[in-house]
């Protein structure tokens, strides 16, 4: 089976079949990763590029030790230290960057669309990894799979996405994907990081009051507070933001029932979540590390149209 | 030059001879002769089935870039933009560098467009240094020739100072034109605020952004009993409170774009950074509101918007491209091609005849001995805009090599004919 698209740029670009396929293929890639010698040599005549214009720690490990497991030769590019600080654009950067024969670029950007831009101008497939405000599609996957490996489905699972869902990229893709695979989603925090078509444009719910989504949910989805992406004050201090949004495990032992945690990372811990949540029992935070290489060597390797 | 234009329509609003197809004779720049047949020797025949004659057509808001800018446009391209486009009158924006602020910027422009084949007015910035903060001197710059006064697409924000403004140039019987925007709401945002930008995860820019503006800049105008155009007009709402302040009696007038007629913000989702217009392209109810209010005769004007960007300002990532897009050359076909049922009548009080009467322009009449200055056009024609016939500095434009409804075929300007 093959992916309907030559890029993976997003999840709303996706069909529900391609979902699936990367997901069932990233099974496989996890049994692969309990192996003594987790390496398999699928994409040894493959070059990556991975383009970051913005900071990153998980996602740009995850990505490059995804690529190494399935034997692809990887170059690394950040922005800070290279010759976009000196001025090049990012077109000029990228075609230098093929020039030397690579076969395919990740990329993450602080601009929305910026890999859309890209995929116009090149003939390389692109995933992207992180675009602005607009989609993160391996973290939806990576989401997704750790979601259904807990609970055993997504169809029909209550989600709840919690915290800035205005400047989350990872919100979007979760709802694209969630969306798609049947899943319900409600949205929750403070009005004025929650953006105001969201339920005209998705036919998701939005809840103001924390407790409340997390009483409907089955699984809460917990998202950093982007600071460095709010330009103007969109609540009054951390402290409130804790007091009013934040989850510990009071209110969780307050629901009566058992829910998953989960949290894309980084945790800003005693903001969005206390640490007796972010490593108590519910939390499967560090799977969702875990199968985030599994999912990415599943896109990497169909995107490179090697599935059968 | 001697030019026979052969058996024309004439739409000339308030004329005699509007509605009536004629021979013209065009000699020195002067008509010499309107009649049924007319006969001369050795002139250049147009001879065009279809073709309409009107008075030459006026854009109200265009950017030329020159002085300071002229990797994008100069007077000198931004000109053979606008007669190519059947314009023979153009305000350019004051958005140079320096700004047109002061009597000098304005007689430079003034004096460099003698030479060219249309009349380039300059637009004076209500502020120094568009900076929103105080009055430029534009009683100097209205005696040096500055036609109206905006701060070009860096709208005054102030409502004291706006309102300062609007008193100050009641003196010289000026008019403030306005680009509502106010920039405290969606200040980052880059596209319409709706279901669109959403799903395409790019910041919003609320329409009540404008609307605000529009309410406020309307009262102002008001109180200071003098005239404010509001130009760019982009959401349903906006022209609800135009059209009542004009049912009112105060003098507010109105243009919008022709791409805010002929786009809307559904057709973003590939992130076309040309289609990254301030202010933005809004839903397409707001869209049909703007085409019923131009034909319901609520929109004075349709200004080009002509702001011309170089190729990497728009060939990159979509929250880095500059705004605008180039517009002259293709306004009156998207115009008639967003609009099709427009009659002549209706498209020559868009192009001209409204902004002749807002703006006070010195319009000669249309009768033998008078001056000629004159845009021939044909409705039923074709119009494709491409890399070879552009005739801009910059090609920032969705429209190459779209086939639009309705042509230019030339204007007639300045004792010359200039022909597409």
């Amino acid at each position: 089976m093959k992916l309907s698209t030559r890029h993976l740029l997003g999840i709303k670009d996706l069909t529900k079949e391609d979902i699936s396929l990367i997901l069932s293929t990233a099974e496989q890639f996890k049994e692969v990763l309990q192996r003594p010698v987790k390496k398999v040599p699928s994409l040894r005549d493959v070059t990556i590029v991975n383009l970051f214009y913005e900071n990153s720690t998980r996602t740009r490990m995850s990505f490059e030790l995804a690529e190494r497991r399935l034997s692809a030769d990887t170059l690394n590019f950040t922005a800070s230290s290279s010759s976009a600080a000196k001025g090049e654009t990012l077109l000029d950067t990228v075609n230098n960057i093929l020039s030397m024969k690579v076969d395919m670029v990740v990329m993450r950007h602080s601009a929305s669309g910026a890999p859309h831009f890209l995929s116009k101008h090149i003939p390389a497939a692109i995933i992207n990894a992180g675009d602005g405000i607009n989609e993160h599609p391996t973290q939806a996957l990576l989401d997704a799979f750790s979601m259904r490996e807990k609970t055993g489905r997504l169809e029909g699972l209550k989600v709840a996405i919690i915290g800035d869902i205005m400047h989350s990229r990872v919100a979007l893709s979760n709802i694209y994907l969630l969306g798609k695979m049947g899943a319900e989603v409600t949205v929750a925090g403070p009005p004025t990081l929650i953006p105001k078509y969201i339920s005209e444009s998705f036919g998701i719910r939005v809840e103001y009051n924390v407790k409340k989504a997390l009483q409907w949910c089955d699984v809460a989805n917990v998202l950093r507070i982007q600071l460095e992406r709010q330009n103007q004050p969109l609540f009054s201090s951390l402290r409130e933001y804790n007091i009013a949004y934040g989850i510990n495990r009071r209110l969780l032992e307050s629901l009566g029932k058992e829910i998953v945690i989960m949290h894309p990372g980084p945790i800003n811990r005693g903001v969005e979540l206390d640490s007796d949540v972010a490593d108590g029992p519910f939390s499967i935070i560090l799977n969702q590390v875990e199968n985030g290489v599994a999912v990415r060597m599943a896109a990497l390797y169909l995107l490179a149209n090697r599935g059968n | 030059m001697n030019i026979l234009l052969r058996k024309v329509l004439i739409a000339y609003p308030g004329s005699v001879f509007n509605n009536s197809v004629k021979d013209i004779l065009v000699s020195g720049g002067v008509i010499k002769s309107i009649d049924d047949a007319v006969d001369a020797q050795d002139a250049d025949v147009i001879d065009i089935p279809g073709l309409v004659v009107s008075p030459g057509w006026v854009d109200i808001f265009s950017h030329f870039a020159d002085p300071g800018l002229e990797y994008r446009e100069t007077l000198e391209t931004g000109a053979a933009a606008a007669a190519a486009g059947g314009f023979t009158t153009v305000f350019a924006i004051p958005n140079t560098a320096p700004a047109i602020q002061s009597k000098t910027q304005a007689e430079y422009v003034v004096q460099k467009s003698k030479s060219l084949p249309v009349n380039i007015y300059p637009l004076g910035a209500v502020t120094k240094n568009l900076e929103g903060k105080e009055l430029a001197e534009m009683y100097d710059m209205h005696a040096s020739g500055a036609v109206a006064f905006s701060d070009g697409t860096q709208p005054v924000q102030s409502a004291g100072l706006l309102l300062k403004a609007l008193q100050y140039v009641k003196a010289f019987d000026g008019v403030v034109v306005q680009v509502p925007m106010d920039k405290s709401i969606g200040q980052y945002g880059l596209i319409n605020e709706g279901v669109v930008s959403t799903r395409l995860g790019l910041p919003g820019i609320p329409a009540m952004a404008e609307e605000l503006i529009v309410a406020r800049d309307i009262k102002l105008a008001r109180y200071a009993e003098s005239k404010i155009h509001f130009t760019g007009v982009s959401t349903a709402k906006s022209m609800e409170y135009i059209k009542r302040a004009k049912d009112a009696g105060l003098q507010v007038t109105c243009s919008v774009t022709p791409y805010h007629l002929y786009f809307c913000d559904e057709d973003m989702v590939s992130y076309d950074t040309n289609l990254k217009v301030t202010p933005p392209l809004r839903s397409k109810a707001d869209r049909e509101a703007l085409k019923d209010a131009v034909l319901n005769g609520w929109v004075d004007c349709v200004a080009s918007h002509h702001i011309p960007h170089n190729w990497d300002s728009k060939v990159c990532e979509f929250e880095y491209a500059k705004h605008g897009m180039i517009g002259l050359q293709t306004a009156y076909a998207v115009l008639q091609t967003a609009i099709p049922q427009l009659n002549a009548a209706q498209v020559v009080n868009l192009l001209c005849t409204n902004a002749s009467k807002i703006f006070n322009l010195p319009t000669p009449g249309f009768a033998e001995g008078e001056a000629a200055a004159l845009t021939l056009f044909n409705p039923a024609g074709q119009t494709r805009l491409t890399k070879e016939n552009n005739k801009s500095k910059s090609a920032n434009s969705p429209f190459f090599d779209q086939t639009l409804t309705g042509e230019v075929v030339g204007i007639i300007n300045r004792n010359g004919l200039y022909r597409n």
